[in-house]
């Protein structure tokens, strides 16, 4: 058994999985390579294809045990469970016309190329379909297939500035602010998953595959919530305002042990907290009749209000301003930093978290679960992330049909 | 047996969702069913009108927000309090595909539609329950806000600058994260259900959603004894500096900026005119830019503060960095020549003519691209529309339901 193959179930109708049987191409980087793990997740052949040598996304830390080799990379190895990985020069002639043959065995492609990228090689949509009309191809990019910036660039950082949710984010007395982690990288494949998932469903009813084309900053500008509607319905850009959401009040506060997160969504919820604080002799005037409507909150007495209920958090912990709120249907809860993520009773036992030992270092590594529970089967974790090629044999002499010489003389060549 | 490609043709036409869902990530979830012709029917309630997006929203930012979550959906009112409310709901099940539900744990089996007893209606059907928590386990009847999600997950606490206290995302990321993640499951469940012929149900965690996007993080957490802080605009793992945003002239305005390779520092210099500082040795490779980051970052800012940000956007970009101008709500509405070209805002009608602006979904399908035709349905509008001609109600037992309260 390979070292990344553990856990293996046997295969058989009771283990199909909603993309059981779907082969997919992934070509992608940085910005695409977690809508293939979505993919793989859900029980497609997910066929990871790195250069010769190995994906440069192995070489992004920290390092599982803070050993950093090409397999340890926490970013590689949460990206790629479930896949195979092939190597292959997909810019020489060999590459190109054994990725032509790999394509005609697949049944969706994902690419995260500039656009025009794979076209300059003959490895286009437009290249691959003629032979095969039930291909899904999807091309995730930066700012999409048309339009004057399609050839522009975009780290993480620029796809959450053009797409506006940047500008909100942060603290009026702070620059923009991006969101901890890759998430306009992850935004942009969760989006494609979407879609792929929409033209796997149509291909089942017609036969007909089709391209996609998927732009990260309109990935991220539909997932703002409130940025497009608030200028589009009133005529002014949303600001930054920290923790103040929406104009309601909803807002993080310092507590005894770090902060708590407060909703005054319903009078309830406003009546009870100024209650609790009066309780301890700390609401100050606020249960004068002038606080009464809750939507006092979003006026000129925020400050005032803000320093009473602040300076009555901080006489308590987390749990007990949760446990009150949560009590009483309130949506309170407490600000958990990362060193608590991993002692979340309610993730535990719902089975989320997976664990498995890594062949690399031994260690047991913990891994987020399934993002949606189904009760026929569909997420799995079966396997961990693979070395680099360590199914070339497998698919280019197995399943493809290379004889052990050409497969060598391949090697030889630099093209697998 | 293959169609003509010709005419664009919905991926999900023929399929009907029964919506029970409210506020953010429920709606949010249909809309991408209903963009790609699922006929999506809004069971509403008279108890929430106030809610924020809600058929009543009485401001501007709601009503744009239901337009944006609702647009493309029929509405019915049924008051499930009463038996006869509950009778035409069940009725509705058996001629549905997919029933959508983001209620607390405890109301749909009170309504007698937990998902046993609506399979019982449609054995195929499927489910789509989406919560704060899920539906087992020790936290499954606590509440939760987008909020309160992102601060329980961990978001709120790395987002912000180290210096400052966090900020989190300034939306509700999470809602926005439900909503995909609800209709990943229904499309999998539908695509299982062509395989199989069996419906599911599908409990939907909007923790576990947002959990699952902490990624890297987890396994790092588990094997490695680091305390991981937030790290305002650098990345946790830090592979290039600058990196991050850079104040522009005028008003509160920005630029990002990530330079990563050698290459791309060389090229950055020049197209920043080769100042001096540049040709420092203390910016002279990824690791020793990274150790001076906080100096590098106040020599950029110079060089920004003169700068138009639209402008130094263009002249980065085209000398091979990826740049991009922190935009406004009116920069993505009216500035920018790329999103407008694209079409990523759409106007449609709302049902007195008037015309709404909403997000187009963001990915282009060729050949089955979706459509909405109309905004955000008035509350209760197709209530003819849906018990006469879909489930054939006759006028008389119409008049009986009325009278027994089933639309109050």
């Amino acid at each position: 058994m390979a070292p990344g193959d553990l856990n293996l179930l046997e295969s058989g109708d009771s283990l199909r999985q909603p993309l059981t049987g779907i082969r997919v191409l992934d070509l992608s980087g940085e910005l695409g390579v977690y809508c293939g793990k979505l993919l793989a997740d859900v029980g497609a052949d997910v066929i990871k294809v790195e250069p010769p040598g190995g994906d440069t996304m192995r070489r992004i830390g920290p390092f599982l045990d803070e050993a950093d080799t090409w397999e340890n990379s926490t970013h590689w190895r949460h990206y790629n469970t479930n896949k195979r990985s092939i190597t292959l020069d997909i810019t020489s002639d060999k590459g190109i016309s054994l990725f032509r043959r790999l394509a005609d065995t697949a049944d969706v492609v994902v690419e995260s190329f500039q656009p025009g990228y794979l076209d300059s090689f003959g490895l286009g949509y437009q290249h691959l379909k003629d032979d095969h009309n039930g291909l899904i191809f999807a091309s995730l990019t930066p700012f999409g297939q048309t339009g004057p910036y399609r050839d522009y660039l975009g780290s993480d950082l620029v796809g959450f500035a053009m797409g506006g949710y940047m500008y909100v984010t942060g603290w009026p007395e702070t620059p923009p602010n991006k969101l901890w982690g890759n998430q306009a990288f992850q935004t942009t494949s969760n989006r494609a998953y979407i879609a792929i998932l929409i033209a796997i469903f149509h291909r089942l009813a017609t036969g007909d595959g089709q391209y996609i084309d998927v732009s990260m900053q309109e990935a991220v500008a539909t997932t703002t919530e409130h940025v497009n509607t608030a200028y589009n319905y009133t005529g002014e850009s949303a600001v930054r305002c920290g923790f103040r959401h929406g104009g309601q009040f909803v807002a993080t506060w310092q507590c005894k042990d770090g902060f708590v997160s407060i909703t005054t969504n319903t009078q309830k919820a406003w009546d009870d907290l100024r209650g609790w604080m009066d309780r301890d002799g700390m609401a100050g005037d606020l249960m004068e009749e002038q606080y009464d409507d809750r939507f006092i909150l979003r006026g000129d007495h925020g400050s005032h209000i803000e320093e009473l209920v602040e300076a009555w958090t901080l006489t308590h912990t987390r749990e007990e301003i949760t446990e009150w709120g949560q009590a009483n249907h309130h949506p309170w809860g407490p600000v958990s930093t990362a060193s608590e993520l991993l002692d979340n009773e309610q993730l535990w036992d719902r089975g989320f978290y997976q664990k498995f030992v890594d062949p690399h270092t031994a260690l047991e590594v913990i891994y987020p679960g399934a993002p949606y529970k189904m009760s026929e089967l569909g997420w799995r974790l079966v396997s961990q992330a693979p070395e680099v090629g360590q199914h070339n044999n497998e698919i280019y002499c197995g399943e493809l049909g290379l004889s052990d010489d050409e497969l060598q003389e391949s090697i030889n060549a630099g093209i697998i | 047996m293959p169609v003509s490609s010709d005419v664009p043709q919905l991926a999900l036409k023929g399929i009907r969702v029964l919506d029970f869902t409210w506020i953010h990530a429920g709606p949010s979830a249909t809309r991408i069913l209903a963009d790609q012709g699922a006929q999506v029917i809004k069971v509403e309630s008279n108890q929430a009108l106030s809610v924020v997006g809600g058929p009543a929203s009485n401001t501007a930012r709601g009503l744009g927000q239901r337009h944006n979550w609702n647009a493309g959906k029929s509405s019915i009112s049924l008051n499930m309090k009463t038996d006869a409310g509950k009778e035409l709901a069940r009725r509705l099940v058996s001629v549905s595909d997919v029933v959508a539900e983001n209620f607390s744990g405890r109301v749909m089996p009170s309504w007698g539609m937990d998902f046993e007893s609506i399979a019982k209606i449609r054995p195929d059907i499927i489910m789509l329950s989406m919560s704060g928590f899920g539906r087992t386990g020790p936290w499954k009847d606590r509440v939760s806000y987008g909020q309160t999600l992102q601060a329980w997950s961990g978001f709120t606490d790395l987002t912000g600058f180290p210096e400052f206290k966090p900020s989190g995302p300034a939306s509700a990321y999470s809602d926005a994260v439900g909503g995909m993640t609800g209709a990943q499951a229904v499309l999998l469940a539908l695509i299982q259900r062509a395989q199989t012929g069996r419906g599911q149900w599908i409990d939907v965690s909007q923790m576990e959603a947002m959990s699952s996007l902490l990624g890297p993080l987890v396994l790092e957490l588990s094997s490695n004894n680091t305390d991981v802080q937030r790290t305002g605009n650098r990345e946790h793992y830090g592979r290039g500096s600058p990196h991050g945003v850079y104040q522009c002239q005028g008003d509160d305005r920005w630029l990002a900026i990530t330079v990563f390779a050698d290459a791309e520092w060389e090229a950055f210099s020049c197209a920043v005119g080769s100042p001096e500082w540049a040709k420092d040795d203390r910016f002279s490779t990824v690791a020793s830019r990274l150790k001076h980051a906080d100096e590098l970052d106040k020599l950029v800012g110079s060089w920004t503060a003169d700068q138009i940000a639209e402008d130094a956007m263009h002249l980065l970009q085209q000398a091979g960095i990826s740049a991009g101008v922190v935009q406004t709500g009116k920069d993505m509405a009216e500035d920018d020549p790329h999103l407008r070209e694209r079409g990523i805002f759409q106007p449609v009608p709302d049902a007195g003519g008037v015309m709404r602006t909403i997000e187009r979904a963001p990915y282009k399908l060729t050949l089955t691209p979706g459509e909405v035709t109309k905004g955000a349905p008035e509350f209760g509008a197709d209530q003819d529309f849906v018990l006469r001609e879909i489930l054939g109600v006759s006028d008389e037992e119409l008049a009986e339901m009325a009278i027994a309260g089933a639309f109050d």
